[in-house]
């Protein structure tokens, strides 16, 4: 019989990167067990996401722009935002339906059981298939858009890549605070909602906004990040406000991850 | 002592309201606390090796201590140790320990074989190939429940689904395993066959504890029950298996 240390010694990143693989070959398992949804929902979302992509067509072919930007240049910016949430999707942000479902059924107490930390078991059993057609997407009008403006520079493309990780890490931290809001404020589905529309700002160049809301989307809640500010570096173009939305996205994942500590504090004194 | 547990209490904070309109209308913006206590301050403990019975009514305060025994919630006050760890503060060192099986709460995936599911725990106890195939092995021979593992779970019936759930929740050896309500729902051979695999768990050394509504589990398998009521111990003995159909009637009268 082995004894608790070595099980709990099981968390170094080896184990916990095959305890993750594990959990994904779980998930995709479960969703190919009905292989016409499985393709279907992943179409369905791809079609989904390219809705904006195909307003920006008809915006451009109707002889308007949004000021300063090619046509190219906006796609970049929402291929960016698109692969951004195609990775972050599937990959982590599963937690927030995982945790709302559990709490709701009773069984996130089944997580609190396991001997590796309950963040990151959500994210193990929440891997979330269907949205693997946002990642296709994603990449599709990345490459594409990108194919079509000036090729970046290595200086640039070092840069996209850390605001491109920033960008993850500031959709990791919506997940932690609509996944903690899930714990105690069960079925309010409204924020969720606002969530979602909200976080659209990203996906368009900020000088179409007023200066209120592109310093909202810039330093406060650091929506810019998850596509504008990323794709105007590597257009080798930096937007003002790069550094300090950095900084506000850091921060903003500290205060995310405390606070889906802090929920989860209510759960463990309240009992669900 | 294995598990011991001092002056464990718990009291939720839940709130008031209204049964008419009005007063749905005023819950929205004043809402008046209540305090509603749980446990008591209960006080036992727990050798190694026991099957301890666990009993009492709806609400009587059973999976509240199950809940905190097991490092899921945090108590108002009072003290818990089982193996040196105190639950809820050393969770992750100390659930590696310990197995949960409840009977109306699924560890298996709906769609998918239980044997993926086994092998999800695999990873996340970490457990070697080798010893996880032997364990698996001697499992599923034990309640026989052969290439069942194999198929979707959705295909399984209750009984089955629940062997399986044992299998889940000793994987990993856990030296105390906790069951809320096993039986719940099964037909007379599946309880039965889940009966005497807990008793042969039992022999080779894992502590149970388990908390149900069904007096039959508590005849074939509690060496030792506690009766809980209104968040207070009532009852705390080895009792003679003999003369169980008095013990019976003692228990209806203890909690009423």
């Amino acid at each position: 019989m082995r004894s608790a240390d070595q099980i709990y010694g099981g968390g170094d990143l080896t184990s916990n990167l095959h305890l993750y693989l594990q959990g994904v070959k779980t998930a995709l398992a479960s969703r190919m067990a009905y292989r016409g949804d499985f393709f279907m929902s992943m179409i369905i979302m791809l079609l989904e996401e390219m809705g904006a992509p195909l307003i920006t067509i008809l915006v451009y072919g109707s002889g308007a722009s949004f000021p300063g930007w090619t046509m190219y240049e906006v796609l970049l910016i929402q291929g960016i935002f698109l692969l951004a949430r195609g990775i972050a999707f599937p990959c982590f942000f599963g937690i927030v339906w995982n945790t709302i479902e559990r709490v709701q059924d009773g069984t996130f107490d089944l997580l609190l059981i396991k001997p590796k930390p309950v963040l990151f078991m959500a994210v193990v059993t929440g891997f979330d298939s269907e949205d693997l057609g946002k990642f296709l997407g994603g990449i599709a009008l990345f490459t594409f858009s990108l194919s079509q403006v000036p090729a970046p520079g290595i200086f640039e493309g070092l840069q996209f890549i850390a605001l491109f990780l920033i960008s993850l890490a500031v959709l990791f931290g919506f997940a932690l605070i609509l996944a903690g809001l899930g714990i105690v404020w069960i079925g309010n589905f409204r924020v969720y909602e606002i969530f979602f529309s909200f976080i659209n700002f990203g996906m368009y160049p900020t000088v179409i906004f007023s200066k209120a809301l592109q310093t909202l989307i810039t330093l406060i809640i650091p929506i810019a990040i998850l596509g504008f500010i990323p794709a105007a570096t590597l257009l080798g173009r930096p937007a003002a406000g790069t550094l300090s939305s950095v900084i506000s996205s850091i921060a903003f994942l500290f205060l995310s991850i405390w606070f889906w500590q802090w929920m989860l504090k209510k759960y463990t004194s309240a009992g669900g | 002592m294995l598990i011991e547990v001092e002056n464990l209490a718990k009291t939720y904070k839940s709130y008031q309201r209204g049964n008419t309109f009005g007063e749905a209308v005023k819950s929205l913006f004043v809402r008046k606390p209540l305090y509603i206590p749980a446990l008591k301050e209960i006080s036992f403990s727990i050798d190694q090796g026991e099957l301890l019975g666990f009993l009492g009514p709806n609400g009587a305060g059973k999976s509240t201590t199950l809940k905190i025994l097991t490092g899921v919630l945090h108590p108002s006050s009072g003290s818990v140790r089982i193996m040196g760890y105190t639950p809820w503060r050393d969770r992750r060192k100390y659930v590696a320990n310990i197995g949960a099986v409840f009977g109306q709460k699924s560890q298996l995936l709906w769609d998918i074989p239980p044997v993926d599911a086994f092998y999800l725990n695999k990873a996340i106890y970490a457990i070697p190939e080798r010893e996880f195939k032997k364990t698996m092995d001697q499992m599923v021979e034990l309640l026989g429940v052969g290439e069942l593992i194999r198929k979707p779970t959705r295909q399984l019936s209750l009984g089955e689904r629940m062997k399986c759930e044992f299998i889940m929740a000793m994987l990993h050896q856990p030296k105390i395993v906790f069951l809320d309500e096993p039986t719940i729902g099964l037909d007379v051979i599946a309880k039965d066959k889940i009966r005497e695999f807990i008793l042969e768990m039992n022999k080779n050394g894992v502590t149970f504890i388990l908390t149900t509504h069904d007096l039959g589990d508590i005849e074939h398998l509690a060496k030792r029950v506690i009766v809980v009521n209104h968040g207070e111990i009532v009852f705390n003995r080895v009792y003679n298996q003999g003369r169980f159909k008095r013990k019976i009637k003692f228990f209806k009268y203890l909690l009423h």
